[in-house]
């Protein structure tokens, strides 16, 4: 574009646009001559396209390698039929069981029974762990933390546990039986979360507090080991029938 | 040589050609006028293309397409949970912007016909007994929060069990269990909200676990509780972290981990 009219006379008659001399730069040009970060951008993204390009075309797939399905269509349509239920449920819900409101506040007056929401029981529960807080007998037995610290730090390892799933558990395997470590680790969580949960609102649960204390730590384990040991069972059987369908569709080479 | 610009694109021209009704000629007329300060027709063709796209048959998906639906069907409502949660979530947006009409975070000593009611208090219970379908008002913020929280352990829950959350899909793991946990600060902080006995004892614990944190307990304490003990300073505190941070922190997040999945696709097993 730039050299076809630059050795044009210039126009006169205000109706053209004015072509770029030689001096001005194209927006590629500047894009190439930006340095530092910007520069190395685009370096990359001009390198991935290019690798993307060879990919496709050396590539003898047909079909596309399917690691997901498109949001739109499937997904939504799906989803909106179910969640339409579901906002009938919340509706419905509302209009038969309405919310409490107990007394107003009196900071003079503890209740009997404090509780957050349920789903804060789980967090409520590892704060009173007290019991498991070990005591050192190199500080003459006591305690290093605070109980109510000790109770603040299992929140933050539970959660960060949670948050580094993704780099502990790597590869393909998606299902429970593909992986049957990590589906009882799953199933001890959520045993776990339960039990802790129960732990949290033990005045309230109709079973000796200290049995319930123990029950928390031996039964998630114990679910845990039985999922395991379901899942390995299964496994071979299940196995089979899905690489032998995976392997009907695409025969390895 | 006129002054008049005269080329292909000479619209009024070809409008004076064509042989239009009124109404046609000044529909045409303003989008022209519009078209060329806002360029619609850009946006109309954008329309037109969704228009084409959801007439279009809908393509196979990976499970139907390798004849795995006998197997996955009864897994589908699973794989709703999170849209169900963004769902939940607008309408507790709605019903609590409507409730945000009526309340007010105060602590002062509120109306005299319930013994030791604040403000706060007053405006709640003013809003159940009161307000036209405020019973109802209430009841759906609640109900609409517990379910997106329930929904949101759920689908947290689902992601776990399916691998979902496996290699491409770490950042959005990450980003859900930031969600999973503002969901709750923003269940926590509206709890406290009605400011009675339960809200309040609530509000105790939640204290006393910010000045268990080592090191920055007590800056945690007065950040967002407003001082050691409970009182006014509180609930503004609870009260602008719930209807005014915490939405639009929320709702960023929930873009971006939409537009992920967006971009990324749906996680099938397979």
């Amino acid at each position: 574009m730039t050299d076809d009219n630059s050795d044009d006379t210039a126009r006169t008659d205000g109706t053209g646009i004015v072509p770029p001399d030689d001096e001005t730069p194209t927006w590629r040009e500047r894009k190439e001559r930006t340095t530092g970060l910007s520069r190395l951008t685009y370096e990359y993204f001009e390198r991935s396209r290019r690798e993307d390009q060879d990919l496709r075309e050396e590539s003898d797939y047909v079909e596309r390698d399917v690691l997901a399905f498109p949001v739109w269509p499937h997904e939504l349509i799906r989803n909106l039929a179910l969640t339409s239920f579901f906002v009938g449920m919340i509706f419905f819900l509302s209009a038969t069981l309405p919310p409490h409101l107990g007394a107003p506040a009196n900071p003079s007056q503890t209740p009997a029974v404090i509780l957050p929401d349920w789903y804060l029981y789980w967090s409520f529960g590892l704060l009173k762990l007290g019991p498991l807080n070990p005591d050192l007998a190199i500080i003459g037995g006591d305690k290093l933390l605070a109980d109510r610290t000790y109770g603040v730090l299992a929140n933050v390892v539970v959660v960060g546990f949670i948050a580094i799933v993704p780099f502990l558990n790597k590869g393909s395997a998606r299902r429970p039986v593909e992986q049957p470590f990590w589906a009882a680790i799953g199933v001890m969580g959520v045993v776990f979360a339960v039990f802790i949960s129960a732990l949290s609102i033990k005045n309230l649960v109709p079973m000796d507090p200290h049995l319930l204390f123990d029950l928390t730590f031996l039964v998630p384990p114990l679910a845990g080991g039985m999922a395991y040991a379901i899942l390995k069972t299964m496994r071979e059987g299940y196995m089979y029938d899905l690489n032998r369908r995976y392997y009907k569709l695409r025969p390895p080479k | 040589m006129s002054i008049e610009r005269k080329d292909d694109h000479d619209h009024d021209a070809w409008i004076q050609e064509k042989d239009l009704t009124p109404v046609e000629q000044s529909f045409l007329t303003v989008l022209v006028w519009l078209d060329k300060r806002l360029r619609l027709v850009d946006y109309l063709e954008l329309l037109e293309t969704l228009y084409y796209r959801v007439n279009l048959q809908m393509p196979k998906s990976h499970t139907e397409q390798y004849n795995l639906d006998n197997k996955f069907w009864y897994w589908y409502p699973l794989y709703s949970l999170g849209f169900f949660s963004t769902v939940a979530y607008i309408v507790a947006a709605i019903s609590g912007a409507l409730l945000g009409f009526y309340y007010s975070p105060s602590a002062a000593a509120g109306s005299v016909d319930i013994e030791g009611a604040t403000v706060a208090y007053s405006t709640v219970a003013a809003i159940m007994t009161d307000l036209n379908f405020g019973f109802f008002l209430r009841s759906l913020h609640r109900w609409a929060a517990q379910v997106m929280t329930a929904a949101v352990f759920l689908h947290m829950l689902r992601v776990y069990f399916t691998g979902a959350y496996k290699e491409p899909r770490e950042v959005n793991w990450i980003i859900g269990i930031i969600l999973l946990s503002l969901t709750m600060v923003f269940g926590y902080t509206g709890y406290l909200l009605p400011w009675d006995q339960l809200a309040y004892w609530a509000g105790q614990i939640g204290v006393e676990m910010s000045l268990s944190i080592p090191l920055i307990g007590e800056w945690v304490a007065q950040l967002m509780f407003g001082g050691f003990s409970l009182g006014q300073a509180t609930l503004q505190r609870m009260y602008i972290l719930h209807v005014f941070l915490l939405p639009f922190i929320v709702t960023t997040v929930i873009a971006i981990h939409l537009a992920l999945v967006w971009m990324q696709g749906i996680a099938e097993p397979h």
